[in-house]
């Protein structure tokens, strides 16, 4: 069985699924036997899901429309 | 003798020995290259794997091959030196001839016209190949060690080809009769690849990363694996032997700066219509200081490159010789160092011009997958053939102005605005401000900054809208624009926080926090919580990696639309990516580890 380095290796890959199938095919017996190894992979994984599905950073709209107001405002002033 | 000078080498240098007891003569392909001794390891090793050393194929079985496909390429210098072998390995003169003139009627096996059926197809179309033509060879009893050779042997002879053309060696042995040219689209229309599977088509083993001394380099030098390699795994020694002598070829050399090898490599590569290498060297070009736009102008079209000129008639002679081989002369080779350049210099671009020859058959001949994804606008399988111009061009692959436009759900208000309507401005900003927040927030990682940041965006904006061509998305346009404002005043802040590192000086980040999460670990808090605590965590990291988190997990953009928006070869981007991830992990594991949720409860 490959060691947790070696699994490590590929670790960025493999969360991106982007590794080929003799290499999926080792990482997936490590994590299966490598507690370690499957709670890192486990929780980095969930980290992602949260993160992508967190809505993060939506800039509210009354703060949106002001920044657009002011803007146009501007944009309008100087064309004149 | 050849183009170029030949210089005493010590008798005791290890491939002059090895190859005088292979030929029992020096051949002049190789005296050609006695000013870069490297080449000439190079060389012997390529050799030694792909025809000498006898494993599933035997030594005639390769060195048919290599007549055959050098043959059809009008090689004159490699038939004859093929030819003299296959006599001392007991083929009559009538045999040779029967094997150029038509090697179906030259009394061989069913598999071994088969193999060669292969062969020829692989050396000249190599796109035209799938994995049907491989499981056609195992069905005729090939394993996958024999289809390997079968592919290396093909792809030495196109390395030869391109050696002898750009090198002028003068002939070992009496020229043989070269058969007529062959009609090679007609012969071979390109694979579709959508009825075959994909590859690699021949089986693969794991080899360690840390272990493996090839891998280990690779992943030291250049942040990832080729899959060029992985394909050929089930011979661990060829990958070490090959990847050794590439690597020989590509970093060995002092006569040419690094960007200027891999300017080669690149020009070389697109122009024998390599996509493999195209997208992998165009993405290690970045790490030479040039832009991702700056690598793809050079694979594209040098000449509207920003290069020097001096390095554009060095691309100019690449072209020539990757395309039109055979009508390369001393003339060009004496062109060149009118210009100023070394014998050296020119030296290691034939053998790179070589170099992407090889590798171009073997991914072909094994179906490796790219590595990276091609700069837009390249295609993927155009039909090279020889003897044409065949440079992989931009000129059908921009997308036309009215197409990109047609695309694009703002084309309508974008033509408005340049027309000087305002209130179409003002409905374009608003349909895409919450994107732009989100890329000044990455960036800036300060609510108050991003937004007066998304003021001064907006209205530059405004004043260069008469300028966009619609070449690409609006927002994509947009989000130009407000990348560039948050990284002017991101360095102009006092306590600049780095963003731009040497490559390779990733020190490794290992994760600490190791207890286990909840199952559904969501579910123990509530959406507002959980925004509160990602958002807690993202402002946290320092800011390389909180602007590769936010575009690749918030912004949920495609890795390589990351690395080129963040000017970085793909390999690095990933690893800020990763680090970025676990860091965050780290950050976040106290609200969603089981023992938090039992403390909770």
């Amino acid at each position: 069985m490959i060691t947790c380095d070696e699994f490590f290796a590929e670790f960025g890959d493999y969360l991106e699924n982007r590794v080929p199938p003799e290499v999926r095919q080792e990482l997936e017996l490590h994590l299966s036997q490598c507690r370690a190894c499957h709670v890192l992979y486990d929780s980095t994984r969930k980290t992602v899901r949260i993160v992508m599905d967190s809505s993060s950073f939506e800039l509210p709209k009354d703060i949106a429309d002001s920044i657009t107001d002011r803007v146009m405002a501007k944009i309008r002033k100087q064309s004149f | 003798m050849s183009f170029f000078r030949e210089v005493q080498l010590d008798d005791s240098f290890g491939p002059f020995v090895a190859l005088k007891e292979r030929y029992g003569f020096i051949p002049n392909l190789i005296r050609a290259q006695t000013l870069a001794p490297r080449l000439i390891e190079a060389y012997e090793k390529f050799e030694s794997i792909a025809l000498v050393t006898e494993n599933a194929l035997s030594r005639i079985q390769k060195e048919r091959i290599v007549l055959i496909v050098a043959a059809a390429f009008q090689d004159a210098y490699t038939v004859a030196a093929r030819a003299a072998i296959l006599r001392s390995l007991d083929l009559s003169e009538i045999q040779i001839d029967q094997l150029l003139g038509d090697f179906r009627g030259a009394g061989l096996s069913t598999p071994d016209i088969a193999l060669l059926d292969f062969c020829f197809k692989l050396g000249m179309n190599g796109t035209s190949i799938d994995s049907k033509d491989i499981e056609g060879l195992r069905s005729i009893g090939y394993d996958d060690g024999s289809i390997l050779e079968a592919v290396l042997a093909c792809a030495l002879t196109r390395f030869f080809s391109a050696l002898s053309a750009g090198l002028g060696p003068d002939p070992d042995f009496e020229p043989q009769k070269l058969p007529a040219p062959v009609a090679v689209q007609k012969a071979f229309p390109p694979a579709s690849h959508l009825h075959g599977k994909k590859g690699p088509y021949i089986r693969t083993t794991y080899q360690s990363p840390r272990t493996f001394a090839p891998f280990a380099n690779f992943l030291k030098g250049h942040g990832f694996i080729p899959n060029l390699y992985r394909a050929q795994t089930l011979r661990p020694d060829i990958v070490e032997d090959e990847s050794a002598s590439i690597g020989k070829i590509l970093m060995g050399g002092k006569a040419l700066t690094r960007a200027q090898t891999e300017s080669i490599f690149v020009v070389a590569s697109s122009t024998i219509l390599n996509t493999y290498c195209v997208a992998a060297h165009c993405n290690i070009l970045r790490r030479y200081g040039l832009s991702p736009e700056e690598a793809d102008q050079i694979a594209f079209d040098h000449r509207q490159s920003n290069l020097p000129e001096q390095d554009k008639i060095m691309l100019d002679f690449t072209v020539k010789l990757a395309s039109r081989p055979f009508e390369v002369c001393l003339a060009d080779v004496q062109k060149l160092r009118d210009s100023g350049f070394t014998d050296e210099q020119v030296l290691d671009c034939v053998a790179l011009t070589a170099c992407s020859n090889f590798l171009n058959i073997i991914r072909l001949g094994l179906g490796v997958e790219p590595d990276f994804e091609l700069p837009p606008g390249f295609e993927q399988n155009k039909v090279h053939l020889p003897g044409t111009e065949a440079r992989l061009t931009k000129d059908d692959a921009v997308i036309p102005i009215s197409a990109a436009a047609a695309g694009d759900s703002d084309a309508g208000l974008v033509a408005d605005a340049q027309a000087g309507n305002l209130d179409a401005f003002e409905e374009l900003i608003r349909r895409h401000n919450s994107m732009l927040y989100r890329t000044l927030m990455a960036i800036l990682g300060n609510p108050e900054e991003a937004q007066d940041a998304m003021q001064d965006a907006l209205l530059s904006a405004f004043k260069h809208i008469a300028g966009f061509q619609g070449r690409s998305k609006f927002s994509t346009w947009l989000v130009s624009i407000a990348r560039n404002t948050a990284l002017q005043r991101l360095r102009s802040r006092k306590n600049m926080e780095s963003l731009d590192e040497p490559a390779g000086d990733e020190e490794e980040f290992r994760p600490r926090q190791l207890r286990a999460w909840q199952d559904d670990p969501e579910q123990a808090h509530s959406k507002e919580e959980i925004r509160q605590i990602v958002e807690r965590g993202i402002m946290g990291l320092p800011a390389k990696y909180r602007i590769a988190v936010m575009l690749r997990d918030i912004e949920q953009l495609p890795t390589e639309e990351v690395a080129r928006q963040l000017g970085l070869s793909v390999p690095a981007l990933k690893t800020r990516v990763l680090r970025g991830r676990l860091m965050l992990r780290e950050s976040l594991a106290p609200h969603f580890t089981a023992d938090a949720e039992r403390a909770a409860v």
